[in-house]
C-alpha cells in the first residue's frame, strides 16, 4: 500500500515508484507508457436550509497507467504498488488482444522544465470549514433579509507524479477551494453566487453569499416571461456555462466525433472581432496544473483570436492527425479543455446595462441539451434571477423562460464584453471552470411552456 | 483477504465499524465496494482505447450529535480505517445543527443477494467484446446510409458490495452491469442529423442478444436520413400527441420521478439538482391531482435484469415498487432513511450511491408508466390530426421540474388515424400538470430504455430504466 508522508523525501519516493512502473512496463514489452500517481485529499461541506447536511472527506491514492503496444492503447487504475507486476502483465496481455488504432500517433516526447507549483497546502484539511459556510449565509441574509440557502464548499489538494517512457517526468501539486451558494428569498426568487480560488489567500465566500442574496432579493415577485427575441445580458455565471460549451467543442476529439460546431471551421470567422477565447490552466484557476497527462507543459492557448478560430485543443496524437503541435491538453485518452478565458472587453458592466433599451438579464442556467452538435441547435433553462431590463434598468423579475437558440449564432451575436471578469465554476453546469466577463448577446430566442 | 473478493477486505470494513461504534455515535455504517471495470471506446468502429481496472475502497458514515460525517478511502489498512472513522466522527459533531438529524427506524438485516448471469461476462474474451461492438458498425456500413462519424462505448462493471451498520445489518451483494452507448452522425444532401442510443442491463453477456443493437442503430440511422430527406415540419397549434415509450419514459423520469424525490422536496439538493414543484404548504402534495386518471407512474428497482436493479438499497433497506403518481394523484415520494425521518414515514429503499466514495442519496431505479388496455394502433386510430413522437432528441426541464421540453427524433404526422409522413423535430414545451392531465389513453405494451440519471455533487451518474407504454395526449400545443 502507499505510504503518504509529507516532505521532499516522500515526494521523491513517490515519483521513483511512479517511474518504476513506467520502466517496468517497458521492460515487460510496452512500446510506450505513462504512469500518473495521484495522492488526493478532497473535503466537502454540503448545506441546505441554512444548516450543515453533511461533511465529507475523500482520500484517494491511485496510479493511472496508460500504455501502447503496436498502436493498441490500453489503460488501468492501480491502488496498490504491491501487485504492480501482475497488473502490468495483465494490461499488456489486454493490449495484445485488443485492436490497432491506426490514428494513435504516440505519446508526447521530450524532456521538459516545469513551472513551480503554487499549491496551498493549507487546503489539505481546513480546521473549521463550516465557518466559511456560515459566513456566506450571513452575507446573503445581510443583502436579502431572511433567506433559505444551500450549497457546497469543496477543497482539493492533489500531489501528482508523472513518468512517461517518452521523456517527461514531473511532480505537480494542485490545490483549489470552491464555494457555491444558492439563496432563496421566496419560493421562486433565488440567486446563485460562486467563489473559486486555487489558494485560501484570495478566498472570500461572503462575496458569493452577498451576490446570491442580492439577486434573490431582486428576483422577488417574478412574473411569467413572454416568448420572443431579446437582447440578453449574461452574468459571468451563466456565461461560464456557454464558455464551457464552446471550450469543450474546441477539443480535437469533439471535432473528430462531430460533437462540435467547430467542425471544418479552422481559420474561419466564428465570432465578432472583439471576441478572443483562450484555454489557460493558470495558477489562479481551479484547473491549475504545470503539465498535462502526457507531461507536456500546460500553457495558455488562444483558440479564437479576434473572432477567428485558430486552433483546436490537442494531445500529441490528435496533433499528429491535424498536422500540428500538441497544445498541452492531453487527458487520459483525448484532449480536454482546462480553464476557458474570454478576453476582457472595453466597457464596464454598468455601461453594458445602460445601453440596453429593452432586454433580459440572465444570471444562471442548467440543463443545456443539443439537437445537433454540428449545427449547434440547443436549449437551456435559466434559473435563479431572470430580469426584464428597460432603458438600462432592471424593471421586473421574470420566470419560466427557456433559451432555445444556436450556440454558433449566439457566439456571432456577442455585442459587448465587460472589463470585469469573474472566475466561475459550479457543478457540471458551468464546467470546465472559466474566467467570464458580462456579455451582451443580441437577438436571443426565448420560449416558454404552453 | 476475507472471502477472496477482488480488492476488498471485509475484515477491515468490520474493523472500521467497530472503531466507529467505540465512539459516542447515534449511528454508524461502513459500505465497502469493489468494481471490476472494463471499458472500450471505438471511433468509426476502430478501438480508441481499452480500459480495465479494479477500483475498491470503503466509506464510513456516522451520525453524532445530530450531524452526519462521511469519509472514504481506497487504502485497505487498519490505520487508514481509524483515520477515516475519526474524520467522519469529527465532521458529524462539527455540524452543530439546530434540528438534529436522525434516520427512520429500520431493523438490521443479514442477507446476501446476487444477479445471475446466463452467459458469464468473465468468460467472454476482450476480443469477443470488441468484435460484438464492431458488428454494429458493420451493420451501419451495410445500411447504405451516409454516416461520417460514430462513437461507441461499452462499460462493464462487476460490482461487489459489503454493507454493515451499527444496527446489526450485514449485507453482501454482487451485481454485474453492462452498458453501451452509440452516437451517430448522418449526412445527406449537405445536411446532418445526429442521435444516440443507450443500452443497459444487470446480468451477463446475454444482454447483447436482448438489445439487438445493430438493428436498433440501423433503424436510428434510417430515421435520421428520413428526417433530412423526407420529413415535413409541423404547423404549430393545438393537436393530439401520441408519445412512444421512449418519450413516455423520459417524461416519467423527469416530471414524475425527480420531483417525487423526498430530499429534493425537503430542499437538500436546492443548490444543484434543485427543488420540486411539490412542497409542504404548496398546491401540490400527497393526494393532490397532477394528471388524469389514466396516469399511474411507478418506480421499481425489482424489475428483473433492469439497469436499475437492486434488492437492498445502499442503506440496507429492502427494495420495493413505489407508486409515485397513482391514477393521476400524487401518491408516494422516493425516500431514504434521512428524508423518511423528516417526513415521519418509513424509507422505501431509494438510497443509492455510485461508488464507495459517494454518499448514498435518494435516487430513482426504473421509472415507468403502468400500461392500459389499448393497442398502439387503437391509440393512433382515434386521432384526427396530430403527431406520433416515437423518440426524442433535445430535452430538458427546469429545476422545480415543472416546465419541460421534448423535441421529437422519430416522429410522424397522424391524419385521420393513419401515420402519413415523417415530421422533422416537432416540439412539445409544456408544464408537468398539463402534460399528465392531457393523457386520455395508455397502450398496453411497456418498453424500457436505459439511461444514466445525474444527481449529487460530485455528480453520481446512476443506471436507470425509463419507460412505459404509448400515451395519447389530447389537444396539446405542438410546434
Amino acid at each position: 500500500m502507499f505510504e503518504i508522508k509529507r516532505g521532499v523525501c516522500e515526494m521523491t519516493d513517490m515519483l521513483s515508484k511512479t517511474e518504476e512502473i513506467a520502466k517496468k512496463a517497458k521492460t515487460l514489452g510496452a512500446d510506450q507508457v505513462i504512469a500518473k500517481t495521484i495522492v488526493g485529499k478532497y473535503r466537502q461541506v454540503r448545506f441546505s436550509n441554512n444548516q450543515i447536511d453533511i461533511t465529507v472527506a475523500w482520500n484517494d491514492y491511485s496510479t493511472d497507467v496508460t500504455l501502447a503496444w503496436k498502436k493498441r492503447l490500453v489503460a488501468t487504475l492501480i491502488h496498490n504498488f504491491e501487485g504492480i507486476d501482475a497488473s502490468l502483465k495483465q494490461l499488456l496481455k489486454l493490449a495484445k488482444i485488443s485492436q490497432e488504432n491506426p490514428t494513435f500517433g504516440g505519446f508526447a516526447k521530450g524532456k521538459f522544465h516545469y513551472a513551480k507549483s503554487k499549491a496551498d497546502r493549507k487546503l489539505e484539511d481546513l480546521e473549521k470549514p463550516t465557518d466559511y459556510v456560515f459566513e456566506a449565509i450571513e452575507a446573503a441574509e445581510k443583502e436579502a433579509g431572511k433567506v433559505d440557502s444551500g450549497g457546497i464548499l469543496l477543497t482539493k489538494l492533489e500531489d501528482v507524479y508523472l513518468a512517461s517512457s517518452e521523456g517527461p517526468v514531473g511532480v505537480d501539486s494542485r490545490s483549489s477551494i470552491e464555494f457555491s451558494i444558492r439563496a432563496f428569498a421566496e419560493r421562486e426568487a433565488s440567486g446563485h453566487g460562486v467563489e473559486c480560488c486555487s489558494t485560501l489567500k484570495d478566498f472570500k465566500p461572503a462575496r458569493a453569499g452577498a451576490k446570491a442574496g442580492r439577486i434573490a432579493k431582486l428576483a422577488k415577485g417574478p412574473k411569467l416571461g413572454e416568448e420572443g427575441v431579446y437582447d440578453v445580458i449574461y452574468d459571468p455565471l451563466i456565461h461560464g456555462s456557454l464558455l464551457g460549451v464552446w471550450g469543450s467543442m474546441v477539443s480535437a476529439y469533439a471535432v473528430l466525433v462531430k460533437n462540435s460546431v467547430f467542425v471544418d471551421k479552422l481559420g474561419k470567422k466564428v465570432a465578432p472581432e472583439t471576441v478572443t477565447l483562450k484555454d489557460n490552466p493558470a495558477a489562479y484557476s481551479l484547473s491549475n496544473r504545470v503539465f498535462d497527462d502526457e507531461g507536456v507543459p500546460a500553457k495558455d492557448n488562444t483558440f479564437i483570436d479576434n473572432g477567428i478560430l485558430k486552433t483546436y485543443l490537442h494531445n500529441a496524437s490528435t496533433a499528429k492527425m491535424f498536422k500540428t503541435e500538441t497544445t498541452g491538453n492531453a487527458g487520459l485518452v483525448y484532449p480536454t479543455p482546462w480553464n476557458i478565458e474570454m478576453e476582457a472587453g472595453d466597457r464596464s458592466k454598468d455601461e453594458i446595462f445602460k445601453n440596453v433599451k429593452e432586454g433580459l438579464y440572465l444570471t444562471n442556467t442548467w440543463y443545456t441539451r443539443f439537437q445537433n452538435f454540428v449545427k449547434g441547435d440547443f436549449s437551456t433553462i435559466p434559473r435563479d434571477g431572470m430580469f426584464l431590463i428597460k432603458n438600462g434598468e432592471i424593471k421586473q423579475s421574470l420566470k419560466d423562460l427557456r433559451v432555445s437558440d444556436n450556440v454558433l449564432t449566439m457566439l456571432g451575436n456577442i455585442d459587448a464584453i465587460s472589463k470585469e471578469r469573474q472566475h466561475v465554476h459550479w457543478w457540471g453546469e458551468a464546467d470546465p471552470p472559466s474566467l467570464a466577463p458580462y456579455i451582451l448577446i443580441k437577438n436571443v430566442h426565448m420560449t416558454k411552456s404552453k | 483477504m476475507s472471502q477472496g473478493w477482488e480488492g476488498m477486505d471485509k475484515d477491515i470494513a468490520d474493523f472500521a465499524l467497530e472503531c466507529a461504534r467505540s465512539k459516542k455515535v447515534e449511528y454508524a455504517e461502513v459500505r465497502a465496494l469493489s468494481q471490476v471495470q472494463d471499458g472500450v471506446m471505438l471511433r468509426n468502429g476502430v478501438v480508441e482505447a481499452y480500459v480495465s481496472a479494479v477500483d475498491s475502497g470503503f466509506c464510513v458514515r456516522i451520525i453524532a450529535d445530530g450531524g452526519i460525517g462521511f469519509a472514504s478511502t481506497n487504502k485497505w489498512t487498519k490505520g487508514e480505517a481509524e483515520t477515516i472513522v475519526n474524520m467522519a466522527h469529527k465532521y458529524a459533531k462539527s455540524a452543530k445543527r439546530k434540528d438534529k438529524l436522525v434516520f427512520a427506524e429500520k431493523k438490521g438485516v443479514k442477507t446476501k443477494w446476487t444477479v445471475e448471469q446466463k452467459k458469464k461476462i468473465e468468460n467472454v474474451s476482450p476480443e469477443e467484446r470488441i468484435s460484438t461492438l464492431a458488428e454494429v458498425n458493420k451493420a451501419l456500413v451495410s445500411s447504405k446510409v451516409k454516416i461520417p462519424a460514430t462513437m461507441t462505448s461499452c462499460q462493464i462493471n462487476l460490482i461487489t458490495k459489503y454493507f454493515v451498520n451499527s444496527e446489526g445489518s450485514r449485507i453482501s451483494s454482487f451485481v454485474p452491469k453492462i452498458g453501451a452507448f452509440m452516437f451517430i452522425t448522418v449526412a445527406e444532401q449537405g445536411k446532418t442529423e445526429q442521435a444516440y442510443n443507450q443500452f443497459g442491463y444487470s446480468g451477463g453477456w446475454e444482454a447483447f442478444n436482448t438489445w439487438k443493437m445493430p438493428e436498433k442503430m440501423v433503424h436510428t440511422a434510417k430515421v435520421l436520413k428520413d428526417v433530412i430527406t423526407k420529413a415535413k415540419t409541423v404547423k404549430p397549434g393545438n393537436m393530439d400527441l401520441v408519445c412512444g415509450p421512449e418519450v413516455t419514459g423520459i417524461a416519467a423520469h423527469e416530471s414524475c420521478g425527480h420531483p417525487m424525490e423526498a430530499d429534493r422536496i425537503l430542499g437538500r439538493e436546492m443548490s444543484q439538482a434543485g427543488r420540486s414543484f411539490i412542497y409542504k404548504g404548496g398546491p401540490f402534495w400527497i393526494g393532490k391531482k397532477i394528471g388524469s386518471k389514466a396516469v399511474t407512474v411507478v418506480d421499481d428497482p425489482t424489475v428483473a435484469h433492469s439497469y436499475g436493479y437492486y434488492e437492498y438499497d445502499d442503506e440496507g433497506v429492502k427494495a420495493r415498487r413505489r407508486f409515485l403518481y397513482k391514477e393521476g394523484l400524487i401518491n408516494e415520494f422516493l425516500q431514504n432513511r434521512e428524508s423518511a425521518a423528516k417526513l415521519g414515514v418509513e424509507s422505501n429503499g431509494s438510497s443509492r450511491s455510485t461508488n464507495y466514495d459517494r454518499e448514498a442519496i435518494v435516487r430513482m431505479a426504473n421509472t415507468f408508466v403502468l400500461p392500459g388496455e389499448m393497442t398502439e394502433e387503437e391509440l393512433i386510430k382515434d386521432v384526427k390530426y396530430g403527431v406520433f413522437m416515437k423518440s426524442f432528441t433535445e430535452w430538458n426541464i427546469d429545476d422545480k421540474r415543472f416546465n419541460q421540453r421534448y423535441v421529437g427524433r422519430e416522429a410522424y404526422l397522424i391524419e385521420k388515424g393513419e401515420l402519413t409522413s415523417p415530421v422533422a423535430r416537432p416540439v412539445i414545451e409544456t408544464t408537468t400538470q398539463k402534460f399528465w392531465t392531457a393523457v386520455d389513453a395508455v397502450s398496453k405494451k411497456v418498453e424500457f430504455e436505459a439511461a444514466t440519471c445525474g444527481k449529487g455533487d460530485p455528480s453520481q451518474g446512476i443506471p436507470v430504466y425509463t419507460g412505459g407504454p404509448c400515451l395519447r395526449l389530447r389537444e396539446v400545443y405542438v410546434k
